[in-house]
């Protein structure tokens, strides 16, 4: 792939346990820096997709999850995307609506990750940062759908030059 | 080496040492990768590690992270809890956390920023 063409992508559908998940992390990590040539944000995108396809894999009904990884030259510099799409439990997805919703609608991601960093210390099913890791230290915005019990996570940012946009 | 007697993690993924440091401190090194499921028993090495520093009143614990090449969220939130107990402490019994870091390894400026922000009274971080 050369960093002058347009698009790069992959996708991978797999029934994954959580050394996968590792594997994938480190396999995507040498995709980035393939593609993006620059280390620190090749860490964030891999400290990214790690959190999304885990949480993925962890509310999977059907211990089936998909991911797709793109990149695309944009005005502006390298448009990055992350989707999972995995089926989930009825009371997983509730769960996940109200965790993502919360997350896009805070003003500020640093401090609403430290608000779940609070609200972690009591927590006894997961830790409750994955997501907010996502938006807080990697940078990039989370949307969803849900159709039935499907539900596509999206975590997307622009980088130029290596910098968020 | 004298070492404290804590449970330490030994898998393949992840190994811990706790030693004394200096003469009221400890050290907590973690070598190798946080990511798979063994986040229990960093639970359990940590609870430990707060008893003995509590009962021995040590001031300060250092933790090396600088051989650790991940840590995902999960095992944070272990730290997190760490911090927590240490906030519930009353204040002249508080200790502090002193983190070492790898520059190189990006996500730990970026993680222990968080945590540093958590408890600014508690918690800094070198590298």
């Amino acid at each position: 792939m050369q960093k002058s063409e347009a698009d790069a992508y992959f996708e991978l559908s797999f029934s994954p346990n959580a050394r996968l998940v590792s594997t994938v992390r480190r396999f995507v990590a040498a995709f980035y820096v393939q593609i993006l040539a620059d280390a620190e944000v090749t860490d964030r995108l891999a400290v990214a997709t790690h959190e999304l396809l885990e949480n993925a894999v962890r509310y999977s009904s059907d211990g089936n999850t998909r991911v797709r990884i793109g990149v695309k030259r944009e005005p502006g510099g390298c448009a990055v995307t992350i989707d999972t799409i995995n089926r989930a439990a009825a009371g997983d997805l509730a769960g996940a609506r109200t965790t993502l919703d919360e997350i896009a609608s805070a003003q500020d991601p640093q401090r609403h990750y430290q608000v779940l960093m609070r609200r972690s210390i009591t927590r006894t099913d997961g830790s409750g940062l994955g997501l907010g890791r996502v938006r807080a230290e990697s940078g990039m915005s989370l949307s969803y759908e849900i159709d039935g019990d499907m539900i596509h996570v999206r975590a997307r940012a622009l980088f130029e030059s290596g910098v968020e946009a | 080496m004298t070492t404290i007697d804590v449970p330490n993690l030994a898998t393949d993924d992840l190994r811990s040492e706790a030693v004394p440091r200096g003469s009221d401190g400890v050290e907590l090194r973690l070598v190798g990768s946080a990511e798979t499921e063994t986040m229990a028993a960093l639970n359990r090495l940590l609870e430990a590690l707060h008893t003995h520093v509590v009962g021995a009143g040590i001031r300060e614990v250092t933790v090396d992270l600088r051989e650790l090449e991940f840590m995902n969220s999960s095992y944070f939130k272990v730290f997190v809890s760490w911090v927590g107990r240490v906030e519930e402490l009353p204040p002249e019994g508080q200790y502090k956390l002193r983190f070492l870091a790898d520059r190189k390894k990006h996500w730990q400026e970026r993680s222990l920023g968080a945590l540093v922000c958590f408890a600014t009274h508690l918690i800094r971080v070198e590298s």
